[in-house]
């Protein structure tokens, strides 16, 4: 893992550099203004910055921003002298990952900094395995209620707006990343579906969207477990469903990437459309 | 269900909304609701995990919607609901939903709370997972949110 120094005083530097050579961290640079934070950052590429809150002509919050205009993903630790409910409040608007004070302990600093890198792992863990798990589970609610296996005929990435076939049912998730999976269908589709699970007509709407519910919660919560299984770090857990139709309704989830596929289903098509999203770190 | 469930709802949206720059709070009578509720304009739908599972949903005209999202970014003038109003709506949700979930941890109930979903249409009908739907109006000056709450 790759680690960038950031302060004015080189003994901080000199102490900071030690702990984390001790503790097999890789120090690949080290900066004590913005330019030099800048100049470093693009050169190194860390993975994380450790940062001092006081700096001549700049501050930790502005080297921060200008870390993150580089690359958002490289973690920042603030390990300030200073700590105070406003500095900290500001450092997490900065999106800064964790802030520990000086005199800096060696343990503590350990624990934050591998703290922060297997949050942005399983962050990762999860990007790429959730959509496999949530299509593998309603081919599987399929295939056990209804005997027919779908097949998925279109998968994007969907931060757009769109409208609904008819009926959506939306099921929230929440647990180290929160999230939510979406199934909309024409009602037309939910009306073949539902007698295929039901074996017969379902009497009347109230019915129906008991079933559609009832389907929803199957699909999400085996793909949960199923995560939950590869990686219990996750712990997710799903909201009860919420079943909603009306005429032409647009659905959108503003900030959340989601993704989606198509389900050709013997009984119509079905969108499948799950996203998580990254959340603020934990703070000790 | 029990009205207690409706007051982390009130007290969250009494505390955040004058930080948005509302001044005059207030919250309605809690109505106990059986049917479907049917809405047309904005909905936002937040899930809810914990020590107490169900849902939110935050309904609203589109008038409103374009209101609020307009005061959120700083009286931008909003004449349409654009992605930046979306947004601006869904972080409102969020907050809201946030607040509500600190105010059940006072309770004593740890819960979590899922990413906000919108949806704006005509005649929008939602069918929440518990028959008994607790309804709030949320008033904020000239603005009104009405705020549904179900659990299992």
């Amino acid at each position: 893992m790759r680690i960038v120094i950031v302060d004015d005083s080189s003994f901080s530097i000199a102490f900071i550099r030690e702990i984390l050579e001790k503790n097999g961290f890789d120090v690949v640079g080290e900066a004590g203004t913005l330019e030099e934070v800048k100049a470093v950052v693009k050169e190194k590429k860390p993975n994380l910055v450790t940062m001092d809150m006081t700096l001549p002509g700049t501050d930790g919050l502005e080297c921060t921003r200008a870390i993150h205009d580089i690359d958002k993903n490289i973690k920042v630790v603030v390990v300030s002298s200073m700590m105070d409910d406003e500095i900290v409040k500001k450092a997490k608007k900065n999106k800064v990952s964790a802030y520990i004070q000086k005199p800096v302990d060696a343990d503590e600093l350990v624990t934050v900094i591998n703290r922060v890198m297997a949050s942005d792992e399983l962050y990762h863990f999860l990007d790429e395995n959730y959509f496999i798990v949530f299509k593998e589970a309603l081919m599987d609610s399929f295939n056990k209620m209804t005997k027919t296996i779908p097949a998925y005929k279109q998968e994007y990435c969907s931060n757009n707006e769109f409208e609904s076939d008819g009926i959506t049912i939306i099921i929230g998730i929440s647990g180290k990343f929160s999230g939510r999976m979406l199934l909309d269908l024409s009602k037309e589709t939910a009306k073949q579906l539902t007698a295929a699970i039901f074996r017969r007509e379902p009497k009347n709407d109230d019915e129906m969207m008991a079933v559609l519910g009832e389907f929803a919660n199957i699909v999400s919560g085996n793909a949960c477990s199923m995560l939950n299984k590869k990686n219990k770090a996750l712990g997710l857990r799903v909201a009860p469903p919420s079943i909603l139709h009306g005429d032409s309704v647009l659905i959108s989830a503003p900030g959340l990437n989601t993704t989606a596929a198509i389900a050709e289903t013997g009984f119509g098509e079905l969108l499948l459309n799950v996203g998580f999203q990254r959340g603020e770190e934990k703070w000790i | 269900m029990d009205i207690k469930y409706a007051n982390p709802f009130i007290e969250s949206f009494t505390t955040i909304m004058p930080q948005l720059g509302y001044s005059q709070i207030e919250s309605g009578n809690v109505s106990e609701k059986e049917q479907e509720l049917v809405h047309t304009g904005v909905n936002i739908i937040v899930g809810i995990v914990g020590g107490a599972k169900g849902n939110v949903v935050y309904s609203m005209s589109l008038e409103t919607a374009k209101k609020i999202a307009s005061t959120m970014m700083m009286g931008m003038p909003v004449e349409e609901l654009d992605e930046m109003s979306k947004s601006a709506l869904s972080e409102l949700a969020n907050m809201l939903t946030a607040g509500a979930a600190t105010a059940f941890y006072n309770m004593g109930i740890k819960v979590d709370i899922s990413t906000p979903t919108l949806l704006h249409g005509e005649n929008i009908s939602i069918k929440m997972s518990s028959n008994q739907v607790l309804c709030v109006q949320l008033l904020a000056d000239d603005i009104a949110i009405e705020t549904n709450v179900a659990f299992e």
